[in-house]
């Protein structure tokens, strides 16, 4: 009796799963490759979860380079067409996400989704397919250590590149002046230590002692024990390979223990001219040092331009755009040169265009390695005079970089 | 054989069959790969369900063993070597037994504490081994992630051998609940979730039975753990001990029904295509984890005994009503 | 040596908050058997609240705790009426757990929608003031905190001790039956209890909006170290989880100096594991009774 119901119940089910299936397929007829058909690219980006800011800031880059490039005529005479969806922040959706893109929706192009974690296991669906992935945030080394050759990171340099600039500026100065201890303070992040280990490389292969270093897990919000513990071996620079809010709680930390080091860079946190000086304290800022890959006032191709398209369509001030949706915008501008150059968005071909030449873009004119890794420098940015600008490389550099750090308060 | 022997093994072929067939039948990438995810999610339910539900015992710590098995099998493939292919999923029920005899020591000490303590230290348990993944960083690779060799199957049917791995797993899920029920230690088990003092004293080995049930969860959702790291080919702590995972397993069993054979891989084939289409359907809205919680509310507030049984209590009643006037009440024993 | 005792000073001041956020938990486990895996998020919530009262309206936080507790003590009832007080039955405690984390979320996709998810904290004036006495740092901002926790968990404590509502919660903890017997309403003691359960989250969020950085994913970290401290202390036991949670703050700051940050808490899960080994009650637990 019982049994008979389930039985049905699960024939029922059944036949619900297969019609709904089959409605998909029906769906999902590949699109004819014509002229007029629109360009499509898929994208997966976390609009929840953990990654949810970020992808925010990607997702607005790339509608802004869509819109530019539809308001002018589209790719090739194609209108492009983005299909955004959400993966939660999560890798297995991000896959699922590609998947889709390329075997379902039939997507001419794919580009990458925020960060490094989503983006290896989404490189590695689009390499199966022979796609070309073109990415704005993954550029951690789990992504390039699959050494893909389909892979595009369009950002200057590596992230585990980030601190080079600094590092070797160190060392550039005067002996008298150049540091000799150093404490390396390290989030446990593929985007953070990674960072920091390479630069403490760099410095202790040229004589800087290390006088303490420590990874933290990301739940630490306690950096107090940290901060007593540096500033008892009281180094003259203090590297942290960090994301913002433990890079605020170590400026705040280091601010309560009144210890100021002659040199102070953090990789992420203090590079947020919009958050950094009401997080701790505008008085706070002056002479910490931080990585950055963009900033608004930069001379890049195209970059003032899409300052002013950006302000235009999403308000706010120069100040307030987020690297993260230059660096999306640049992925865009990729295909928009790869259109002029090579006249075609087959994948093949695609990939095959970009391991040669040099690509202008708004975060800074780009080449890569054969495995995806941009070869170009990050900036270095300082605060000064309560502002941020970036100080090195000489060729984009506002300011000159000014040191020693002074008390904190002045 | 009985009647009910034969039926229920009538069905388990008949389920089989049909899921072996699907991915022939509908063999587009994406449709499979939906299939991965609904297996996978099914035999973590059913794995859930074999310990929890049979055993009254929440246990809140699944993810920790999925993880061990995707982090396990990615250093085996690391330090070892096992190949590519279909080896890696040969040496995988070798490496969940390997997770499950570790797994006792510690589910002995969790199983001296009762019901709500229990379910505590099993959550932490979760919050250990994703410890252990961030700071055993010359085995894990630490927060950077660990990355998997690319599996060397053929693009057109790529994700096929994953559905099957994963249907395999399932499929000795079942197997084992279709036993466990129709033997002493699934009366063991129901006696302890129905009353564990009264089987202790009736002379029941209660903690022999629990670890037993035990072992064969952690088996089990190390085994899906393994598959899927090799599906993804990339892992992290955080997605590989994702509590997320495993609420949504015990959200499925819920739905379907626990403590019954078939409900938690009803509730998966439910939820999970209902999951992805959701995602693609409201694309880019941010409300994801909001609409999770309001199902999983819906399904504990209103359907806390899941579809299995409150459909079948629903029939029986209406049953019973037009039975008591008709003929003499003949109760039948039934369960699914 | 220094150290040491520098980070004994740190810990006891964290446990404080902890034990605030604690005493909440294991004080509704008492009353009704039910484990409120949302204390974390509503922690989290309430630091959100106190940051935006904090920001828009230029509330000191510290003041806000007489803002966010009402109003969460009014969420808490809510949250009671609507989703807890339908758990009954022999699975309500367990089926409490689940619901809750549903409920933790969906109070995190909420504040992810509404605050974004990137870290906040409340900054106000005098937040990074300390002062060093016998050359140890104490923060003024987490001596405050420490204070404000002590203080509110003494009025708990007074309110439990001194007044009918606590008699009637005491009478529900060590026999509900007699105690209904004896005319006391279990269903008002239970609503007001749980209210009175997240008000302690209210008041610790505010505080803990001000010492840490916080975004909507942190209530995770929150409830694990959260529930292994009611654990530890004994589930049910007030008293219990004050020292689990002083125990637990001084255990990860020492660990975090002498060993490695990232083993703090990992070291407390296996203090946890191990203590269990010897007393599966907890510190001041009764055994649990089989329901």
């Amino acid at each position: 009796m019982t049994r008979k119901t389930l039985a049905r119940l699960a024939a029922l089910s059944g036949a619900a799963a297969l019609a709904a299936v089959a409605a998909a397929v029906g769906s999902a007829a590949p699109a004819r490759d014509s002229a007029a058909a629109p360009l499509k690219i898929g994208i997966s980006l976390s609009l929840s979860g953990d990654f949810s800011d970020p992808g925010k800031f990607a997702q607005q880059g790339y509608k802004l380079w869509a819109n530019t490039v539809n308001a002018k005529g589209g790719i090739l005479g194609r209108k492009v067409q983005l299909i955004i969806q959400d993966d939660a922040s999560s890798p297995t959706q991000a896959a699922t996400n590609y998947q889709n893109f390329i075997t379902k929706d039939k997507v001419d192009l794919v580009f990458g989704p925020f960060s490094t974690l989503l983006s290896a296991p989404s490189a590695a669906v689009a390499n199966r397919y022979g796609y070309a992935f073109i990415e704005p945030a993954g550029g951690g080394p789990a992504v390039f250590d699959q050494k893909l050759h389909n892979v595009f990171f369009t950002q200057p340099a590596p992230i585990v590149e980030s601190g080079d600039v600094f590092a070797k500026w160190l060392l550039s100065l005067p002996k008298s002046q150049r540091p000799k201890t150093a404490a390396y303070p390290a989030l446990d992040d593929p985007f953070s230590s990674p960072i920091a280990d390479r630069m403490r490389g760099i410095l202790e292969k040229a004589g800087v002692k290390t006088v303490y270093k420590t990874i933290y897990p990301s739940e630490t919000v306690d950096m107090t024990p940290i901060v007593s513990k540096i500033a008892s071996a009281n180094p003259d620079v203090v590297i942290g390979g960090t994301q913002s809010g433990d890079g605020y709680s170590i400026v705040k930390a280091m601010v309560q223990a009144k210890f100021s080091p002659k040199f102070l860079f953090l990789s992420n946190g203090p590079n947020s001219p919009g958050e950094f000086p009401s997080k701790v304290g505008a008085k706070n800022v002056n002479g910490i040092f931080s990585a950055s890959d963009w900033f608004p006032q930069a001379k890049t191709p195209g970059n003032p331009a899409f300052v002013k398209a950006f302000i235009k369509a999403y308000g706010g001030n120069a100040g307030s755009i987020d690297p993260g949706s230059a660096e999306a915008y640049a992925v865009g501008q990729v295909v928009s040169s790869l259109a002029s150059r090579i006249h075609s968005v087959d994948n093949k071909k695609i990939i095959a265009a970009l391991h040669k030449g040099t690509w202008p873009t708004v975060e800074g004119t780009l080449h890569w390695n054969a495995i995806g890794e941009p070869q170009g420098q990050d900036l270095l940015m300082e605060w000064i005079g309560g502002q941020l600008y970036p100080v090195l490389p000489k060729s984009v550099a506002v300011k000159a970089p000014f040191f020693p750090k002074p008390a904190w308060g002045k | 054989m009985s009647r009910a022997t034969a039926a229920g093994l009538a069905r388990g072929a008949a389920f089989a069959a049909a899921a072996i067939a699907f991915p022939f039948v509908f063999n587009a990438a994406w449709i499979v790969n939906i299939g991965v995810l609904t297996l996978m999610y099914a035999a973590l339910a059913t794995a859930w369900n074999l310990f929890s539900g049979y055993t009254g015992y929440i246990t809140l710590g699944q993810a920790a063993f999925f993880g061990l098995g995707a982090y396990t099998l990615g250093i085996v493939f690391e330090h070892v070597g096992i190949g590519s292919g279909y080896n890696p999923f040969y040496a995988l029920p070798l490496v969940g037994a390997g997770i499950a005899i570790a797994s006792v020591p510690v589910a002995w000490i969790a199983l001296r504490t009762r019901h709500m303590t229990f379910a505590i230290v099993t959550l932490t348990l979760l919050f250990i081994v994703q410890q252990l993944a961030f700071n055993l960083r010359s085995l894990t690779k630490g927060s950077s992630g660990l990355m998997l060799p690319t599996p060397s199957f053929p693009i057109s049917s790529y994700d096929t051998p994953f559905y099957l791995a994963m249907l395999a797993i399932l499929l000795a899920g079942l197997a084992l609940c279709w036993l466990i029920l129709r033997s002493k230690l699934g009366l063991m088990l129901l006696a302890i979730r129905e009353d564990e003092e009264k089987a202790r004293g009736l002379g029941i080995r209660v903690t022999g039975a629990k670890l037993i049930a035990w072992s064969l969860m952690v088996w089990l959702s190390a085994m899906v753990g393994g598959v899927w790291a090799y599906y993804l080919t990339f892992i992290y702590p955080e997605s590989s001990v994702d509590p997320l995972v495993m609420i949504g397993a015990v959200l499925m069993t819920f739905l379907g029904g626990r403590g019954t054979l078939w409900g938690p891989t009803i509730g998966a084939l439910v939820l999970v295509p209902a999951q992805q289409y959701m995602i693609t359907k409201l694309g880019a809205s941010q409300l994801y984890l909001v609409g999770y919680s309001a199902v999983f509310m819906v399904v504990l507030l209103l359907l806390p005994r899941g579809i299995l049984p409150s459909l079948r209590s629903a029939i029986d009643k209406q049953r019973e009503r037009r039975r008591t006037h008709r003929e003499p009440i003949v109760r039948e024993e039934a369960r699914a | 040596m220094h150290e040491v005792v520098q980070a004994i000073i740190l810990g006891v001041l964290v446990g404080g908050i902890y034990a605030l956020m604690a005493s909440g938990l294991t004080l509704v486990f008492g009353i009704m058997k039910v484990i409120n895996v949302a204390q974390g998020a509503l922690v989290i919530l309430a630091a959100y609240l106190s940051y935006a009262l904090f920001s828009h309206l230029h509330i000191d936080p510290f003041l806000s705790i007489l803002i966010v507790t009402p109003a969460m003590f009014v969420l808490g009832v809510a949250v009671q009426l609507v989703f807890v007080r339908s758990l009954r039955g022999p699975d309500g405690s367990e089926l409490s757990l689940l619901v809750t984390w549903a409920l933790a979320l969906g109070i995190e996709g909420v504040l992810s929608v509404i605050f974004k998810t990137n870290f906040r904290v409340t900054s106000p004036s005098y937040g990074d003031n300390s002062w060093s006495i016998l050359g140890y740092q104490i923060s003024e901002v987490r001596l405050f905190a420490f204070a404000s926790s002590a203080v509110l968990l003494l009025l708990l404590s007074l309110l439990l001790t001194r007044t009918r509502f606590g008699r009637a919660v005491r009478a529900t903890v060590q026999n509900p039956t007699a105690a209904t017997l004896l005319g006391v309403d279990a269903n008002r003691v239970q609503t007001l209890s749980f209210g009175l359960g997240v008000s302690m989250a209210a008041a610790a969020g505010a505080v803990y909006g001000v010492i840490y950085p916080f975004n909507p994913g942190s209530h995770y970290d929150l409830i694990s170290r959260l529930l292994s401290i009611v654990v530890l202390g004994g589930l049910g036991s007030l008293g219990g989880a004050v020292f689990a949670a002083l125990g637990m703050g001084v255990i990860e700051a020492l660990v975090a100096v002498e060993i490695s940050p990232v083993w703090s808490s990992f070291s407390f899960f296996v203090v946890l594991i191990a203590f269990l080994l010897v007393r599966p009650q907890g510190i001041f637990g009764v055994r649990e009774r089989v329901l």
